[in-house]
């Protein structure tokens, strides 16, 4: 399905309310350059009075061919093979989905029928999610779990409706379910439309961009916000030790915004995973992304922080700064921070769908790898939603990429591998995976 | 449940191809807009109305002063007519008139066309499209009627036996309307999906079956329940009405096509074939045991026997080796031994099922053939290409 010019398509998921119905309407009427047609479903939102709307019946059906997961979609194969028969092609095909539907036949649709393979390539699954409402989706709702789990790319939408702080933490909850989409915050969906389509989700293409490294469901610290600093010394003051020691680090960011939390907190999971500096109360630390292991004990303690310039630093603790009843000094008064997320694992979310990223170095055996694929489906194709790898098979000079659904694998040749170094990298979405058994189970596959 | 046996895969040079130029000559070609979606016959055969996927709808008139089956010359066009130009590959121009035949264009669907249909007496066309406009064109006069009906996805539109009702399929909803007052006299939506084919019994006025979610449904108006269903669990696509009214046919989206036998009330399942079927056709003449059912289905045309005790069931159909890619139109003439074909592979091909001879190549187009039509007097066919080429040749009886 790398061939471009087959025309694309793009399944937008998203339950009532998300701004779907918002996101069309931009669609068909902004002005991007791109005949777009949409099969909008007969459940929409609103329905959309336009010449490129296409009303449709979710019609699903069981292929005959024995495989469990070979449910699709019989209105689309039907009415995009309509569409393909007009002269005035379009550039792109929207699928809007219910809110209540499971992804899984429509995307199938796109892996079993000839037809539709020949002439088509799935462009990506995209997830509108209502900021606001989605965690009460995700408790209660196996489809709305599913349509993140099936999502290549997820708008966060409505994030003027929830605090920042509660979108940080559905932002980790959504990233425990799929640590590979790509999450992009908005209101009103206002997200540019091209970009939009062209993500290229299920491009094998892009698949070697994969990094299972930061598929960790839950972030190593609990804490971290962003202080806007005075040149001079900082001043780290705890008073309680619940624990014997807690880890921090402190980041030097661009601005006091969610942007640059996001981007400091990518840098504190790397650097937490290191080991860290022990630090017994009155010594220096630095804010440079070093893990610092803050001793505690009785009584008043401090650390200090010599800061060069004036500017906003990023710190983020292992435990929540009350619990140490930890305060921000500067030389003339206390911070508060400009912004502040909590990354504590919320326990009462743990979820059943989750991301289970592999990693290795050097060759895997071909056979043993097939078999290990055959049985892993075979047996639990019915809960691995979606995956993606990039294998280093010995013997081939080539990436051997792969991405499916369910039981259904779309594998490709790719880009040789050249002087950079052979390794595999494969993620699965799916529900009760168990990392470890995976993992161990993979490894015997390396040559 | 019938297997397809002594399947076999086809070899280019398995079979040998004659020309059937002599026999069936070029005789005018034209351009569509767009997708050659349909042709059909008037039951007269003295017009043929043309489809394209979008753009016009044209209707050709091929009656000449005393109706001559010859292409009607320029300035002898009607005044809502005007003459058509002829395009194509001269080389394959036999007999390459400069103008072709008189035409009227009909109005286009906006969304694109959906599906058209003669009344039984050509007294008039109707069309139907994505718009949801049903539209009745009065040959005589050239005026239309129209029917604005809730939009959905638009796939047939259909006449019952005599001409009084028309039934259009679109969503999930069949609406039956009185071809005279244009009124809708029953709506048929006990459907879970999308109607995607609808047919008339070919004799009883009242009745019409449906293929939709699941399989095929036979109803009879004024009842809100089906009577009797094909209930496979497949998406249906086409459906088909045996014309001696025993057998409801239905495709669906795996390569396998379901008959309900409606004598025995039995249903019967085929499977075996190399993809979806896209084309049907049935033979009502020119052998003694009638009818016989082609069907489509990878590149291998296979031909049914539908009479006797069992019809198809444990019987060995002939299978038609010529195509080397999937076949996407059949048709036998009302009452005439020759099928033709047309498939990907963009041939057109003429054979005589039940003799053991190949076939003869009737053309050979760039891009695939959609639909191939006989006139109802078996004289003459036309084709369609998805290019939106359209051809006319003319069965020659002296060849």
């Amino acid at each position: 399905m790398t061939n471009t010019t087959k025309l694309p398509v793009t399944v937008l998921t998203g339950f009532l309310g998300s701004g779907k119905t918002t996101l069309l309407n931009r669609i068909l009427t902004e002005n991007h350059g791109l005949r777009i047609a949409v099969i909008e479903n007969e459940f929409g939102e609103v329905s959309i009075d336009h010449e490129l709307v296409i009303n449709a019946e979710e019609e699903i059906f069981e292929m005959n061919n024995g495989c469990i997961c070979c449910t699709v979609r019989g209105d689309l194969i039907r009415i995009i093979g309509s569409l393909m028969k007009r002269r005035d092609q379009f550039d792109h095909i929207l699928i809007e989905t219910t809110g209540l539907a499971d992804p899984g036949p429509v995307i199938q649709t796109f892996f079993v029928d000839d037809e539709m393979k020949d002439k088509l390539t799935l462009n990506a699954i995209v997830s509108l999610v209502d900021a606001r409402h989605i965690s009460l989706h995700l408790d209660s709702s196996e489809e709305a779990v599913k349509q993140i789990a099936f999502a290549d790319s997820i708008l966060l939408n409505k994030t003027d409706l929830a605090t920042p702080a509660d979108l940080e933490a559905l932002e980790a909850r959504i990233k425990a379910i799929n640590g590979v989409a790509k999450l992009q915050r908005c209101q009103n969906a206002n997200v540019p439309i091209a970009g939009l389509l062209d993500i290229g989700g299920f491009n094998l293409d892009r698949a070697i961009g994969l990094d299972p490294r930061f598929l960790d469901p839950e972030y190593p610290f609990e804490w971290g916000g962003i202080l806007e600093v005075p040149a001079g010394m900082l001043t780290l003051e705890a008073s309680e030790n619940p624990d014997p020691s807690m880890t921090a680090v402190i980041i030097p960011v661009g601005a006091a915004d969610d942007e640059s939390l996001a981007f400091a907190r990518e840098i504190a999971v790397r650097a937490f995973s290191h080991k860290a500096i022990e630090a017994p109360y009155g010594s220096d630390l630095t804010a440079d992304g070093i893990p610092y292991d803050m001793i505690l004990t009785d009584g008043p303690m401090q650390w200090t922080c010599n800061v060069d310039a004036s500017g906003p630093l990023a710190i983020f603790t292992q435990h929540y700064p009350e619990e140490l009843g930890l305060r921000f000094l500067s030389e003339t008064n206390e911070l508060q921070p400009a912004i502040a997320a909590s990354y504590k694992p919320d326990h009462t979310h743990d979820e059943a769908v989750t991301s289970v990223g592999i990693e290795a170095d050097g060759d895997c055996d071909e056979k043993k790898l097939n078999a290990w694929l055959s049985k892993l489906l075979r047996d639990r194709g019915n809960d691995i939603y979606r995956m993606k790898g990039v294998f280093a098979i010995k013997g081939n000079p080539n990436r051997f990429i792969f991405q499916g659904v369910h039981m259904l694998l779309d594998p490709a040749d790719g880009e040789p591998w050249g002087d950079r170094p052979r390794r595999t990298s494969l993620v699965f979405i799916g529900r009760d995976l168990d990392r470890d058994e995976l993992n161990q189970s993979f490894r015997k596959c390396l040559a | 449940m019938s297997r397809l046996i002594d399947h076999k895969e086809l070899e280019e040079d398995e079979v040998e191809i004659r020309s059937a130029a002599a026999l069936l000559p070029l005789n005018w070609t034209a351009a569509l807009d767009d997708y050659a979606l349909d042709l059909r016959w008037s039951p007269d055969g003295t017009r043929l109305a043309a489809f394209p996927s979008t753009g016009t709808p044209q209707l050709f008139n091929l009656t000449k002063d005393g109706g001559e089956r010859s292409p009607q010359r320029s300035g002898a066009c009607a005044a809502n007519e005007t003459a058509h130009e002829t395009f194509g590959n001269p080389s394959m121009l036999t007999d390459r008139p400069e103008v072709g035949p008189c035409h009227r264009d009909l109005p286009s669907h906006r969304g694109g066309n959906g599906s058209l249909a003669w009344h039984p007496d050509g007294s008039s066309i109707a069309t139907f499209g994505q718009d949801g406009i049903l539209r009745l064109h009065d040959i005589a006069t050239g005026n239309s009627r129209e029917l604005q009906l809730p939009r959905g996805w638009a796939e047939r539109c259909a006449w019952n036996a005599d001409g009084s009702l028309i039934a259009t399929a679109a969503g999930k909803a069949v609406h039956v309307i009185d071809a005279a007052t244009l009124e809708t006299t029953h709506v048929i939506d006990d459907h879970r999906s999308t109607v995607t084919d609808l047919v008339w019994h070919p004799v009883l006025l009242d009745q019409l079956a449906t293929a939709s979610d699941g399989g095929a449904r036979m109803w009879r108006l004024g009842e809100t329940k089906p009577f009797a269903r094909i209930d496979d669990g497949g998406a249906a696509v086409l459906t088909t009405w045996s014309p001696d009214g025993r057998w409801l046919v239905t495709s669906d989206q795996t390569p396998s096509v379901h008959l309900y036998d409606l004598k025995k009330r039995a249903p019967l399942f085929i499977q075996g074939f190399e993809t979806k079927i896209k084309a049907f056709a049935w033979q009502t003449g020119g052998t003694p045991d009638l009818p016989w059912l082609a069907l489509g289905g990878g590149p291998v045309i296979t031909v049914w026997p539908c009479f006797g005790k069992n019809g198809p069931r444990g019987a060995k159909p002939h299978q038609l080796y010529g195509h080397l890619k999937e076949v996407t139109a059949l048709d036998f003439p009302k009452n005439g031994p020759y099928l033709a074909s047309g498939a990907r592979d963009g041939f057109v091909l003429l054979w005589l099922p039940h003799n053991s001879n190949g076939p003869a190549l009737i053309a050979q187009e760039k891009s695939e053939i959609t639909v191939v039509r006989w006139s109802p007097d078996g004289l003459q066919l036309a084709y369609g290409t998805a290019s939106g080429r359209i051809a006319f040749h003319t069965l020659n009886n002296k060849a």
